[in-house]
């Protein structure tokens, strides 16, 4: 049998969480809520503990943080309309080097590239910006895309390319890529009847989860990819829709990259795991996916965002409006 | 709605709502106060006011004006819609149509200045040359009711020098604030300056009007005084590149209170006057053709050298090297930082750095001109900002490759038509330049000093008009 046992509860926001994300190496979690705190968990002695509060860089809450795929670099997002980037010293300590402003409202999302060389936001004023730093910790914004017709929530970069993916209150999932001179739109994928809160590459690249308001989730692949049975083809294609899980929108979802599992949750207060049916996968391009296991109440509020650790794929880390953020130990099905 | 500049898209011009949605302008309409009274809507969806006797009464409209929308700070959504009642080639055809209908002698005199961007615009759609293509549009306009048809020759040249001079006095001044010098031709980005920067990057910006409304100036207050008649008496369309154009000509600066008069009271985009010649079935090649009037006082006409974008680096570059290093620069050599639309150029003597300018196209570029500024990091004299990438020959209210995937080539075509015309440089002699000034000059209701530059003014939006959880 499969598990997701709670290994600590982490309290020190005052109010909604929103965002949890691991650095690259594993030993750091990174929280932010709108108390426009930012919250650094590491663990000491078996335990998980805040070392690190970085305070006085937003006005109003913060939405979401990134890491670097270094590790160095911690960017995080506000409704203040910046983006704040914080650069980790010898000792540790982190500081604020920048701050980007351009927006013109809320700030949704923040994400590092692969190569670590661009930075991706979006906002409330339906943009998505990339931007990049060359040197002095200047940032320069390289592009501003008008694609989306609604709010832009997430965005994701590629683990193999420069492919960035985005969401959209407009029911949409966005792809885009450099042609040279500025970035484009070089994808729309449309299928959810809703908001479309948050979308996740699998470890190839060749796969993307996203998850909505419509209730459902979706996986979709990307047709001419490796192993798809479709060579050739052109195009990403959703294969699989997971529905009847959650009762309620679906805000985050997190494809794990060691060992395959989807974490989603939501506005029902639950976390939900689905693994995918590799015995029952009668065509390469029809994947099956089944609840692996489900936490009813994981929060007694809304779970804004779940977030698998790279390093030790059995920690899941959650966030709620309930103020608190939550490390679970999960244990796939012995095959 | 396209047509609009990224930049004002981004600023949520293109959000189309309807006036009174979410609108904060309070809107005065005359009523008697009095007890009793509700208000219904009916099933059309029009307000009806009850009274306490239960007699119905529709309720008028608020009527706000594209002025308002744009002195306002709260939202610009409603600008559009007010905007393209106000501006469009149905209300130009309109004005020319009872022009006709009442006494030769109460007859406005009806102006069209045409910009260069679209007659290559145009050339390009109807495969004429600029030379025909200019002529095919004088004449198709004159066909229509149109009395003096100009180009923009004398704006520019104005527009040129007084952006020259200022940019002189600027780096003589070199106080902090004086210096970078921003262009000050583009609408879009005044507007998006005025609305999310306001008051701090206000007094970088270059105070010469830009071509369309000195061409106002001139028609209004010169063109007036030499005809010997009313201001009132004309009435001023012009034909551009977008339709940012239209909001500027719009602003309250340059309405004219004592005159009852704007400076540009239509403003027309290519891409209208193509659909307007779709419309009616007349192919331009076949339409008779005519010359351009020129106004008093010109005897040639004057394009800019240095691009679409109205050469502003280019002409201030040579002269501020002339005026400030007594140094004459040669073919302008421009290095590409990072896109296409962002181009720096420099003037260096003797091995020392003297001029050190930049070219920044589209709302990305912008953002990066503005962010460096906002943080006393940007390094040079003048920026020829514009929000168009490409600039003005690829404005919102250019006509468009049929086929999407031409569009570069289209605009290559448009670019090499709008190069095939000869073009001089501001400081070299134009012949009619100085008599100009002088008549200017004379008179104190053309003084340049007044007549060719504005202001800008700062409308920082106090906080959204939403305030939703996400
Ligand atoms: S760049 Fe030119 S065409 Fe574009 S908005 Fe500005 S003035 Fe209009």
């Amino acid at each position: 049998m499969a598990s997701l046992d709670l290994v600590q509860s982490l309290h020190g926001h005052d109010d909604r969480a929103w965002s949890v994300k691991w650095n690259p190496a594993g030993t750091i979690l990174a929280s932010c809520g709108s108390d426009t705190k930012i919250i650094l968990w590491m663990e000491e002695g078996g335990k998980w503990s805040a070392k690190v509060t970085l305070t006085n860089a937003h006005q109003r809450t913060v939405r979401t943080v990134a890491w670097s795929p270094t590790g160095t670099y911690l960017a995080s997002c506000s409704f203040d309309k910046t983006i704040c980037i914080w650069k980790r010293d010898e000792t540790g300590a982190f500081d604020s080097i920048a701050t980007l402003e351009g927006h013109e409202n809320e700030v949704k999302c923040v994400a590092w590239s692969i190569s670590g060389e661009y930075l991706a936001s979006c906002s409330r004023d339906k943009t998505v910006w990339i931007w990049t730093c060359e040197y002095d910790d200047e940032y320069d914004c390289l592009s501003v895309l008008h694609s989306h017709t609604q709010d832009v929530k997430k965005l994701c970069w590629s683990p193999s390319e420069d492919i960035l993916v985005s969401c959209s209150y407009d029911n949409t999932i966005k792809l885009f890529k450099d042609d040279g001179d500025d970035w484009t739109c070089v994808e729309t994928l449309s299928g959810h009847t809703s908001t479309v809160w948050s979308v996740g590459f699998d470890h190839s690249g060749n796969r993307l989860v996203s998850c909505s308001d419509d209730q459902t989730i979706k996986i979709w692949q990307r047709l001419g990819g490796e192993g798809d049975g479709n060579f050739g083809a052109q195009g990403w294609q959703c294969v699989c829709t997971l529905g009847g899980f959650h009762d309620r929108t679906i805000f985050d979802v997190d494809w794990n990259r060691k060992n395959g599992a989807i974490a989603s949750a939501g506005a029902d207060d639950s976390i939900k795991i689905f693994e995918e049916d590799l015995d029952v996968r009668d065509s390469l391009r029809e994947p099956s996916f089944r609840l692996s296991f489900s936490v009813p109440r994981a929060h007694s509020q809304d779970v804004n965002a779940v977030s698998w650790n790279p390093v030790r794929p059995n920690l899941l880390a959650s966030c709620s409006d309930d103020g608190s953020i939550k490390i679970w130990n999960y244990t796939q099905e012995a095959r | 709605m396209d047509g609009f500049s990224g930049t004002l898209r981004l600023t949520d011009l293109n959000d189309f709502m309807a006036p009174a949605q979410e609108c904060i302008k309070p809107v005065t309409i005359n009523r008697i106060p009095e007890k009793g009274r509700s208000i219904k809507i009916t099933a059309s969806g029009d307000y009806s006011e009850v009274d306490a006797k239960g007699q119905e009464k529709k309720l008028e409209k608020a009527a706000i004006t594209l002025s308002d929308c744009l002195a306002c700070s709260g939202c610009v959504t409603s600008a559009e819609t007010v905007l393209i009642q106000q501006q469009s080639v149905d209300e130009l055809l309109r004005v020319i149509r009872e022009n006709l209908e009442v006494p030769a002698d109460q007859r406005r005199i009806i102006v069209a200045s045409v910009s260069l961007q679209s007659v290559a615009s145009l050339a390009r759609r109807y495969r004429l040359t600029m030379r025909q293509c200019q002529q095919k549009v004088s004449g198709y306009l004159r066909s229509l009711g149109v009395d003096r048809i100009y180009d923009l020759s004398a704006a520019s040249a104005l527009a040129l020098t007084e952006s020259q001079r200022e940019f002189v006095d600027r780096a003589r001044r070199n106080d902090p604030g004086s210096l970078p010098m921003l262009a000050s031709a583009c609408p879009g980005w005044i507007c998006y300056a005025e609305k999310t920067h306001g008051s701090w990057v206000l007094p970088y910006i270059n105070t010469t009007k830009s071509p369309q409304q000195i061409q106002g100036a001139l028609i209004k207050k010169y063109l007036s005084r030499a005809d010997h008649q009313n201001p009132g008496k004309y009435y001023h369309a012009t034909l551009m590149m977008c339709y940012d154009k239209k909001l500027e000509a719009s602003r309250e600066d340059f309405y004219d209170d004592v005159l009852r008069s704007r400076e540009v009271d239509c403003v027309v985009t290519s891409l209208e006057m193509e659909q307007m010649l779709e419309k009616k079935g007349v192919l331009l090649d076949q339409v008779c053709s005519s010359d351009f009037d020129l106004l008093p006082g010109l005897s040639t006409e004057f394009y800019n050298s240095g691009g679409g974008a109205g050469g502003y680096l280019e002409n201030i570059l040579r002269h501020a090297a002339r005026e400030l290093f007594q140094y004459e620069v040669g073919p302008v050599e421009y290095k590409t930082i990072r896109n296409q639309d962002f181009r720096e150029t420099t003037v260096t003597i003797n091995g020392e750095l003297k001029l050190y300018f930049a070219a920044a196209y589209g709302f990305r570029n912008i953002q990066n001109i503005v962010q460096k500024l906002k943080r006393s990091k940007c390094p040079y004299g003048f920026v020829e900002i514009m929000a168009c990438p490409s600039a003005c020959l690829n404005g919102g209210g250019q006509i468009r490759a049929p086929d999407a995937a031409e569009a570069k080539v289209w605009l290559q075509d448009v670019q090499e038509l709008f190069d095939s015309l000869e073009k001089t440089d501001a400081g070299s002699n134009i012949p009619w330049l100085d008599g100009l000034y002088r008549t200017l000059r004379d008179d104190p209701s053309t003084e340049p000093s007044k007549l060719l530059h504005t202001q800008y003014h700062s409308l920082e939006n106090k906080g959204t008009a939403l305030n939703i959880k996400w």
